[in-house]
Order: C-alpha cells, then sequence, then structure tokens
C-alpha cells in the first residue's frame, strides 16, 4: 500500500475541527478522487498528507513508513517524492516558465548550486522533456505569468513531475478554469498517471470530471468520510446527500 | 502516538479550554487598561484643567504622596471595574456583560476620556487666536516673506555646491543602507521567522532594536554623530544612514509579509529547504518593491538632509542655518527656492522611476 491514514485530525488553532478520524489507504497507481462542499476538509486532508499542515493527531504512512512526526531533511525527503498542484497555480509569476520547473527539483539539489542557478545538462534536459509531456515545451523561455490559466497549470504540472513523484497531489487543479480547458488538464493529470504509474489524489468538484477519470472515489462531509467506492456507484441519493438536498447535478464535458 | 497531552481530550473540550485561558488572559489585560485609564482620566482633570485652567497656577504643585495615592485609587477603581466586566477595556477586549451598566459606561466614560484629552491638548498647547492675528507679527511675517520673495543670486554658486553635497550624503546613505537593511528585513519578518521559538525570538529583539532607533528622528541622530564624528557631511550621511536601515528594514520585511503565499508553499512541497523556500519563494516577488521603496528613500533622504544640515550635518542645511542666523533673509530665499525646486524634481523623478519599473 503506497498512502495509510489512520484516524486522522485536525483541529486549527481557531477551534475548527477540519478533519475527524479520517482513515483510508491508497494502492499504487490509483486515481483516488476527494469530493465534498468547500470547506468539508478536503484541502487540509491533502495538506495533511505532504505536511504542510500538521496533523493534530492520527497517522500517516508513506510508502509503509509513518510520516506524521517526522521532521527536518527527514521530512523533505518525503515532501520531494510527493508532486503537488494548486487551485492557483502557485508558479513563480515573475520568472520563466523553465525556472518555474527547475524548481520542481530544489529538494534534490545542493542549496548552494541552485541559489547560483547551476543546474547540469541532464537537470534542463528532464525540465524540457516535463514541458513535453505536457505540451507545452515552445513556451519554455516566456514568463509564467503571460501564459493562460490552463497552460499555467500545465507548468505546475510539469514543475511536479520533475521530482519524479511516486504521489501526485492535486487540491482542486481545476477549479479556476473554464470547462473546456479543465478537461484538458484533467488530460495530463490521466496521461501522467497511465503512463508513468503516478499515484493521483485530486479533489475535485464537478461529477462528470470524476466519473470520467477517477478509478475509485471518497467524499467528504464536515471533516468525515461518508462515501467511498466506484465513481460509477454515486447515484442520485448518494450526490444529494454528499452535497445537501437542494443540490443540483451540473453537466460539463 | 499523540505529542501533546492537549490532545488527549475530546476536541470540543479543547476548544472549550483554549477559549477560557484566551478569556481569563484578556480579563488580566482589562484590569491594566481600566486602572490606567482611571488614572489618566484623574490626572488630567486634577492638573491640566483644575490647576492650569481654573486655578490658572504657573508653577503646578507636585509631590510624589500625591500622585501614589491618586494611582491607589485608581487601581482599586479599575480592578473592581474590570472585575464586573462593565468597563470601557472590557468592552474594548470583547468580554464585557452585555448589559445596560455596559452600554452606559463605554459611551459616557469613552466620551469623557475623549473630550477631557481634547481639552488639556487645547491648554497645554496654549493656542492663541490673538497672537496669530497681531499687527506687529503680521508686520515680522510681511517683511520676511517679501525679502524672500526677491531673493539674492550672488551666493547662487556657494549654494549650488552645497545642494549638490546634500544630494550625493542623501545618495551614498540610501546606497550603503541596501545590504543591512536586506538582510535585516528577512529577520524580521513574522511568516518566515515565527515557525520556531529560537528564530522568533531573534525576530522579537531585533524588532525592538529597529523600532527603538526609528522612533528617534534623524535630526537627533545627527545631533549624537556630530558630536561623536564631528560636524560635517559625514556626520549627516551616518544619521541618515541609521534611520534608513530601522525604516526600511521595516517596510521590506512588511513587503515579505504580504507576498502571495502560494507559491511559497508550492516550493516547499517540492521538498525545498528554507534556504531554496526564501531564494525561490519568496525574493523573486520582493525585488521589485525593495527597489521602489529603495528609490522612494532617497527622495526622502534628500528632503531630510536638508533638514539635518540645520544641526550641523552638512549640505544645503548648514548654509541655512547661516544665513538664517545673520538674519539675511534675501540670501535665505535663494536658498529656500532651490531647496524646494530640488525636492520638486527629485519627487517628480522617483514617482516616474517607481512607476516605469511595477
Amino acid at each position: 500500500m503506497l498512502l495509510e491514514i489512520q484516524n486522522l485530525h485536525k483541529i486549527y488553532n481557531n477551534g475548527t475541527h477540519a478533519l475527524k478520524g479520517i482513515s483510508f489507504g491508497v494502492n499504487e497507481g490509483e486515481f483516488l478522487v476527494v469530493i465534498g462542499l468547500s470547506g468539508s476538509g478536503k484541502s487540509t486532508l491533502l495538506r495533511c498528507i505532504n505536511r504542510l499542515i500538521e496533523p493534530t493527531s492520527g497517522t500517516v504512512r508513506f510508502l509503509g513508513k509513518d510520516i506524521t512526526h517526522i521532521k527536518g531533511e527527514e521530512l523533505r525527503k518525503i515532501k520531494a517524492q510527493i508532486g503537488m498542484v494548486f487551485q492557483q497555480f502557485n508558479l513563480i509569476k515573475r520568472r520563466s516558465v523553465l525556472s518555474n520547473v527547475l524548481n520542481g527539483k530544489l529538494g534534490s539539489l545542493s542549496t548552494f548550486d541552485t541559489i547560483l542557478e547551476k543546474y547540469s545538462d541532464e537537470v534542463y534536459k528532464e525540465a524540457y522533456k516535463c514541458l513535453e509531456t505536457v505540451g507545452i515545451s515552445e513556451k519554455a523561455k516566456v514568463r509564467a505569468d503571460s501564459l493562460s490559466g490552463g497552460q499555467q497549470q500545465r507548468v505546475a504540472i510539469a514543475r511536479s513531475l520533475m521530482q519524479s513523484p511516486k504521489l501526485l497531489l492535486a487540491d482542486e487543479p481545476v477549479a479556476s478554469l473554464d470547462p473546456a480547458t479543465s478537461n484538458s488538464v484533467m488530460q495530463y493529470f490521466e496521461k501522467v498517471n497511465k503512463e508513468f504509474g503516478t499515484t493521483v489524489i485530486c479533489n475535485l468538484h464537478f461529477l462528470s470530471l470524476v466519473r470520467r477519470y477517477a478509478t475509485r472515489v471518497i467524499a467528504l462531509k464536515a471533516g468525515e468520510i461518508i462515501y467511498q467506492g466506484a465513481p460509477s456507484d454515486i447515484n442520485e441519493t448518494w450526490f444529494r446527500t454528499i452535497y445537501g438536498e437542494e443540490a443540483e447535478e451540473v453537466e460539463i464535458r | 502516538m499523540i505529542l501533546d497531552p492537549e490532545l488527549e481530550l475530546h476536541p470540543q473540550k479543547l476548544i472549550a479550554n483554549r477559549k477560557r485561558k484566551a478569556d481569563k488572559f484578556n480579563l488580566y489585560k482589562a484590569i491594566f487598561l481600566d486602572i490606567f485609564f482611571v488614572f489618566y482620566f484623574i490626572l488630567v482633570v486634577q492638573r491640566a484643567i483644575y490647576y492650569k485652567f481654573i486655578l490658572n497656577l504657573s508653577d503646578l504643585p507636585f509631590s510624589w504622596n500625591e500622585i501614589l495615592s491618586i494611582f491607589i485609587g485608581s487601581v482599586v477603581i479599575g480592578t473592581f471595574w474590570a472585575l464586573s466586566k462593565t468597563s470601557l477595556s472590557c468592552k474594548l477586549l470583547g468580554i464585557a456583560k452585555d448589559n445596560k451598566t455596559t452600554k452606559w459606561t463605554v459611551e459616557i466614560f469613552g466620551w469623557s476620556l475623549f473630550n477631557i484629552t481634547f481639552i488639556a491638548g487645547w491648554i497645554v498647547t496654549k493656542i492663541s487666536i490673538v497672537g496669530l492675528f497681531s499687527s506687529e507679527g503680521i508686520a515680522g511675517a510681511e517683511r520676511l516673506f517679501g525679502a524672500m520673495f526677491t531673493p539674492q543670486f550672488r551666493i547662487f554658486d556657494d549654494a549650488l555646491f552645497a545642494m549638490i553635497e546634500t544630494i550625493y550624503i542623501a545618495l551614498i546613505a540610501t546606497l550603503i543602507s541596501i545590504p543591512p537593511t536586506l538582510v535585516l528585513s528577512f529577520f524580521t519578518a513574522r511568516n518566515l521567522m515565527k515557525d520556531n521559538k529560537i528564530s522568533f525570538a531573534v525576530y522579537y529583539v531585533l524588532r525592538i532594536i529597529l523600532n527603538f532607533i526609528r522612533s528617534i528622528e534623524p535630526l537627533i541622530w545627527a545631533i549624537i554623530f556630530s558630536v561623536w564624528v564631528g560636524i560635517g557631511p559625514f556626520a549627516g550621511m551616518i544619521a541618515l544612514l541609521v534611520h534608513t536601515i530601522a525604516s526600511n528594514a521595516k517596510l521590506y520585511s512588511e513587503a515579505i509579509e504580504g507576498i502571495e503565499q502560494g507559491p511559497v508553499e508550492a516550493i516547499s512541497a517540492t521538498g525545498a529547504n528554507k534556504i531554496q523556500v526564501v531564494w525561490h519563494g519568496v525574493v523573486p516577488q520582493i525585488v521589485l518593491p525593495f527597489l521602489s521603496f529603495t528609490i522612494y528613500r532617497w527622495d526622502i533622504n534628500v528632503r531630510m538632509a536638508t533638514i539635518i544640515g540645520l544641526v550641523g550635518g552638512g549640505g544645503i542645511g548648514t548654509m541655512l542655518m547661516q544665513y538664517q542666523g545673520l538674519a539675511r533673509w534675501h540670501e535665505v530665499g535663494l536658498i529656500i527656492i532651490m531647496i524646494a525646486f530640488v525636492v520638486w524634481i527629485m519627487d517628480y523623478v522617483s514617482a516616474k522611476i517607481r512607476e516605469a519599473i511595477y
């Protein structure tokens, strides 16, 4: 099992109880999608996995190793193996696409070399390869903020691919994109999942995307798992349980 | 494994516990604040309004015993008031009871505090409408302004040289300030330093020192350094340098605190260490604001350098002081026109440069 989460709790300092005893496991090669309303704890869950947020109690096991309380160098080694893509892309706007992608390699290069931006030819080649994977290598020299939203998200995927990640976390990666672009960005996640066998955990809002890309679904409501299973099994009743009585399914294609 | 014994409690209890602790701490703060408010109120009413205005005493009677007894009185009143949870500071800290008494004390006491402060201020400032419009006064002002509008161009060469000296003092102070300011700003940015106790202590101590340095005006630094290194441009430059470092470190560190957290989060998610996160996530976001602050500071320093000259910091200010002492108002007029002209140009140029880089 690649990732194993047991009885995970997160209480923020302001008293919000965001995760209330989450437990689940993820096998290698899965495309796991986490759904749920805004505020249901999806982002917190993802950030607890790569320890951008410190869980309050419970355990996170990655490749059989308890990583809940590791620190310093050991934690950075783990972080370097877990890629992450964000809703707001989180690129360095004023830097070029290429240097944004190179940033993905920071965890495995020496501090001194990265400060002087001395990267070896192999690293450059790798960066271009990652850009080619997401089909955007011709934009390598352009400033990141001159790209469209969908292109920026593809650069962000390329940045995480530089880590050669075992696990790729995606926090609502298409929530600020239009429907057509959403689908094309999701296809790159699928490509990464199928071609490199990278396990993907992705937060999503649109059920049509969930049905198309997910191999398994977890639904969160108020910090608890209320559904776990195949995407095709989410029927009308489940949909209303997850999203509330007034919800209506919106089709995006 | 649970690291914090607090976590063995039920989460709801944990939250209630934290709230109780916060309320208790706020009550202590409220007691201190209320004692201060009452003490201030009594002192101001007694000394500024009663002694100075109503009795019109020129020498205020002073005895430590009297002040001590007022203080003890305030301690008693303030403590009971805060403990009853109907006082002004309880309201300010959000722990007051929600009833009529609170509403009345807050409104009446709050307004009285504001009003006596204003009245005392008026009395202390010795505001005099008569003085502003007396005929002798106006005649003097006319003489002065008249001379200034007919400047004496005989000293133009000297004034020009002094002006250039002033601009260079400001420029050198600004340039030398950049490296130390850069280093300091990272250590005084809360978001970079809050993670562990040692770095937070460093942050805290540095902030206090910088606040202290900044709270002393460049004019006073110039007085200190003109004694230390002797009167002249060097004293003025050091005075500006010290103040520039302290103020820009604050501006820079606030720019660091205001950056987008997203990219920083993304960089640290790649497994980068602290130095790499700062260099690749923080620095690219702050280069332009830093440049802009620095250029603006040069502009401010040119203005300050003229003032610093008045107390022996060299440049045009020193020259102004000399002619003013000799009451040669036509020369003073020329110098003032030159200062105004240069300040205006600097202001315009620095605004244009800042616009261009953004």
